[in-house]
């Protein structure tokens, strides 16, 4: 019974720990100051002319999109706050509803900014890719419900997550395009995927950690449009504390606990 | 031949796009872009056959009073809310409000609560291997506790040491394995690919 107890009850006693530490204002927080990948976006979103056009690859999923929203709608308010033209653009289906759900959003938040253009859903994942590549190459026409001419793109952000994320695009469209930088932000286990293509360059920037994330929204300039850029919106560094540390307990008497045996000679089966 | 026939046109395809990219050529763009055209469209006819298979399933589930009749009326009230929401008279299609209300306030937080879930049930399933008292599981422990350790959000010195002890980490020992893989799996599908156009198979060797 006490065996029992403990198995159902540590869980919920963890959850409900983290959920009070996210309510208690901490004082700790989570934000870089010395963030590269900050500093590479800013790099980036500075080349940018006022009135650049923007395309969006907008494909999270929505396990954990929560963890990039804030920083993605951060850099939308952003992007609308030097009025640059956004579209956007879904190749996933959970990422077309995230996209349209966020494409609301400003629409409510900020009905002053630029309308982000709504280029829809393409099928076909990566054939998809080849074909916008063609579309932003100018080799090919975009068979999107939007129809928009993307020839006059300056940037791609890649929103990505486990289904479609900035790998995929790196692989298909950027051998099809010159000279456009790609940048991405995702969801942290995503990183040991991305950042490769960061060191090499095909990736020009990568926000995909809480802290850089959190650095970003620090630095950010919404300008009109801070409502839409949620700059409380990240998770409470005390709960992200509690639980690594939680883990880290929990794994760590286990490992303790079994080392001596697993590391010693088996117990010998009976063959009775 | 015939098991070669839906990887030698699959393979065909991939050669057709990638001479598409590597020569600058009218005819073969155009052939190409028809061909893209073609994958896209059976993607679309394949998810949308998908979701289809899955209602019909459920339903006859439902029907047979067997396997989990809850789920199966979740799964299908819910695709019935989207698609009434989605194709009513005057709606604006996936752009309508109720639609995205059901996304914003239904399927999102739902998602990131069982994706969040993961948390606990991910902790108790490493207990369980480590449990089982064989060496790769505990590997597998100790390096999880590693990244843990340093994924903690401190600041001040001991944060940049973490920051910077995850960065030489992810850079090189999960940096070049990831990349061994990649490189790997390429190879083989490269590899893979050559022998069924040429119609090698395991009888031949």
């Amino acid at each position: 019974m006490s065996d029992r107890l403990t198995r159902i009850g540590a869980p919920i006693l963890l959850l409900v720990v983290l959920a009070a530490a996210g309510l208690v204002p901490s004082g700790l927080d989570i934000a870089d100051p010395g963030s590269k990948a900050v500093d590479e976006l800013r790099i980036v979103l500075a080349e940018l002319d006022d009135g650049a056009a923007v395309l969006v690859g907008f494909d999270p999923d929505v396990g954990t999109y929560a963890e990039i929203r804030p920083t993605v709608r951060m850099l939308l308010a952003e992007l609308a706050g030097r009025g640059i033209d956004v579209s956007i653009v879904s190749l996933t289906p959970d990422g077309r509803a995230l996209a349209l759900a966020e494409r609301q959003r400003a629409e409510r938040l900020a009905p002053d900014a630029q309308e982000i253009v709504d280029l829809g859903f393409i099928p076909g994942a990566e054939a998809a890719l080849v074909a916008l590549g063609g579309a932003i190459a100018g080799t090919s026409e975009l068979a999107s419900p939007g129809g928009a001419s993307l020839e006059a793109t300056d940037l791609i952000i890649v929103v990505g997550g486990n289904d479609l994320g900035p790998r995929s695009w790196v692989e298909q469209v950027q051998p099809r395009i010159d000279a456009i930088p790609v940048i991405a932000v995702t969801p942290i286990s995503l990183l040991p995927e991305v950042e490769p293509y960061r060191q090499s360059g095909q990736l020009a920037a990568v926000i995909a950690t809480p802290r850089d994330g959190a650095a970003y929204r620090l630095v950010a300039d919404p300008g009109p449009f801070a409502a839409l850029g949620d700059a409380d919106g990240g998770p409470p560094a005390l709960a992200i504390v509690v639980g690594l540390l939680a883990a880290i307990g929990w794994l760590g008497e286990t490992v303790v606990r079994r080392i001596g045996p697993s590391l010693g000679p088996r117990p010998e089966r009976d063959r009775s | 031949m015939r098991r070669f026939t839906f990887p030698a046109l699959v393979l065909a395809v991939g050669l057709l796009i990638l001479a598409d990219l590597l020569v600058v050529n009218a005819s073969l763009a155009g052939v190409a872009g028809v061909v893209i055209e073609a994958v896209i469209l059976v993607a679309a006819g394949a998810a949308l056959a998908a979701g289809g298979s899955l209602a019909i399933r459920r339903a006859r589930d439902l029907r047979a009073r067997r396997g989990d009749p809850i789920g199966a009326l979740a799964v299908l009230g819910g695709m019935a809310a989207v698609l009434v929401a989605g194709l009513r008279p005057g709606s604006g299609g996936a752009s309508d409000p109720a639609v995205g209300w059901i996304v914003v306030a239904l399927i999102v937080p739902i998602g990131a609560t069982l994706f969040a879930l993961l948390f606990t049930s991910t902790l108790a399933a490493m207990r369980r291997s480590v449990a089982r008292r064989d060496r790769e599981s505990l590997v597998l422990v100790a390096a999880a506790l590693v990244v843990l350790a340093l994924l903690l959000p401190l600041g001040g010195e001991i944060g940049a040491g973490l920051a910077a002890s995850a960065g030489w980490v992810l850079a090189f020992p999960v940096g070049s394995v990831l990349r061994g893989m990649l490189i790997g799996v390429a190879i083989l599908a490269a590899v893979l690919g050559a022998r069924t156009l040429l119609g090698v198979g395991p009888s031949d060797e």
